[in-house]
């Protein structure tokens, strides 16, 4: 479904990403795990395109130099110089790092501007499925989404992703800064939309203990390159990872 | 007691003025982050396009106010998409920018001739009521009313529609918005056409009530900017409620101390609030993200 190749991404000289190649199959969950730094989120970025849009912006304001290089196959197209929004409309959808649901907004409102691609029909449709996959947030509705709890702003942000229509989600550290509970409530929810959705699913963490019993496959990032890569249970298996990236 | 009801209402149809003058500044800074300077010169030029529609080319008089409102509207887009699309995302630049765009326009205007008395548009409905004793003329009862539908059509607006609730999360979060598929210099550029739409709008209820002069351009964009500052920058329901408090409070003063006070109290509002609540009345949240 989609397969980049070759992805390099310098901030001035510094490189951030080094040659990375990632594929995600139809109907899959890929996890892209690495330290702070490694180029997850630059890696995310520049799949939706996102990289593109500070690229151009920075040039603009004359200030950092960015480069992005790579090849990005998207359903049999090449999508590498298409814009975020562009992007957005074929299915690649972000759910970004620190979740950045709009604050001054309540829930409803937050999950409508997130259907702002999606017909009427589909919007009322996916607010139902939304609210019966996270019941927390039916309960929620007219708040506020600043005054959420991180755990819910992390349900709200996946379900604003959601209304977009997404054909591959992005997931960039969903389960940052949440408890093991609200974690495991999370990586549930996301082997379900995938299974009831069949909405392929890319997901990134620090930490790869509590999502890896749910990826298909996954890559290691490490210092900006994939420096492994394999299915769930050879990387289980892998003395390196398993201290690494498990803590066992 | 007379005194007391002329207050209340002058107070509020003056409320509205301003209300009206400064809500598509509002509108654009609040969901384009562009600070648009030329909204003085977008609020004169309607008028002489109204005008020229009316005198020169004798058109219906209501037919020239919906043609020019459009025109003004796409003189906006255009001026966003191939001027302040260059300098978006850097504050100066973009002051610096509309500014000049503004300057152009309406010196531009006294240097092809438009200046003195001679230029007028008719009011709406003529003739005037009286309402406990007070002497109203009938068009600024029409301000008040298109006024007061304005605002809760731009409440409705960005509460209920896809398009009012895009340009909502794009002012928020720009980013975020882009990921979720909102094109932010499209719309961006739909607010600026927006936004000069209800400088046209401002400007075709507000004229009849005086003579087109270039100054006005530059009053009008020194109320707008005034009722946006007190009212917290990009808080169009701030913005409502601070066009209320300098419209009354202007209104006090005219009766109690003098026109010639009036204007003082504008710049004055500015100066208070930025050293009493820099983000204004409505920017409570923004604040809180300044501190963290």
């Amino acid at each position: 479904m989609l397969d980049a190749t070759g992805l390099m991404v310098f901030y001035e000289n510094m490189l951030a990403l080094n040659n990375v190649s990632i594929r995600c199959g139809e109907n899959q969950i890929v996890g892209v795990f690495g330290a702070n730094s490694a180029g997850k989120s630059t890696l995310m970025y520049t799949l939706s395109g996102i990289m593109e849009d500070i690229r151009r912006k920075e040039e603009m304001a004359g200030g950092e130099r960015i480069s992005v290089l790579g090849r990005i196959n998207y359903l049999g197209e090449e999508i590498m110089d298409l814009k975020p929004a562009k992007r957005a409309k074929k299915g690649i959808v972000l759910c970004p790092e620190r979740r950045r649901i709009f604050k001054e907004c309540n829930v409803v409102e937050n999950l409508r501007i997130g259907g702002y691609l999606a017909s009427a029909g589909q919007a009322k449709k996916t607010i139902e499925y939304i609210f019966k996959i996270f019941p927390a947030l039916e309960k929620l509705q007219k708040r506020i989404g600043g005054f959420l709890s991180g755990g819910e702003q992390q349900m709200l942000a996946i379900g604003r992703a959601l209304m977009a229509q997404p054909k591959l989600l992005l997931l960039d550290e969903p389960l940052l800064g949440l408890s093991p509970l609200m974690q495991a409530v999370l990586v549930r929810t996301t082997k379900e939309i995938r299974e009831q959705k069949g909405i392929s699913i890319i997901v990134t963490e620090q930490y790869a203990r509590p999502v890896l019993p749910i990826v298909d496959y996954a890559f290691i990032l490490e210092n900006g390159a994939a420096v492994l890569e394999g299915g769930r249970d050879e990387l289980m298996n892998n003395p390196d990872v398993r201290s690494a990236y498990f803590g066992i | 007691m007379d005194i007391l009801i002329e207050i209340l209402i002058y107070g509020s149809i003056h409320s509205i003025t301003l209300a009206l003058m400064a809500l598509g500044f509002a509108l654009v800074y609040g969901t384009s982050r562009v600070p648009n300077f030329a909204h003085g010169a977008l609020y004169i030029i309607c008028g002489f396009i109204a005008w020229s529609f009316l005198k020169k080319w004798g058109v219906n008089y209501y037919l020239s106010i919906v043609l020019s409102i459009m025109v003004i509207g796409l003189i906006g887009a255009l001026i966003y998409q191939f001027i302040l699309i260059r300098v978006r995302g850097m504050a100066i630049s973009e002051i610096i920018a509309s500014y000049a765009i503004g300057l152009a326009i309406l010196e531009g205007l006294r240097w092809g001739g438009f200046k003195g008395m001679t230029y007028t548009l008719p009011t709406f409905i003529q003739g005037t009521i009286f309402i406990a004793g007070v002497p109203v003329d009938l068009h600024r009862i029409v301000v008040l009313i298109c006024g007061a539908a304005l605002v809760g059509f731009l409440w409705v607006f960005t509460h209920f529609t896809r398009i009012g609730l895009a340009l909502r999360g794009m002012a928020q979060d720009e980013r975020a918005a882009l990921m979720l598929g909102i094109d932010s210099d499209r719309m961006a550029v739909v607010a600026m056409a927006f936004g000069s739409m209800l400088a046209g709008l401002a400007a075709a209820l507000l004229l009849p009530l005086g003579n087109i002069v270039v100054e006005t351009g530059y009053n009008v964009l020194i109320l707008a900017i005034a009722v946006c500052i007190v009212g917290g920058l990009g808080s169009w329901m701030g913005a409502v409620l601070a066009a209320l408090l300098i419209g009354f409070a202007q209104i006090l003063t005219e009766v109690y101390l003098g026109t010639h006070f009036k204007s003082v109290i504008a710049l004055l509002a500015i100066i208070v609030t930025l050293i009493l609540r820099p983000s204004g009345l409505f920017g409570r949240q923004k604040e809180l993200e300044e501190r963290v």
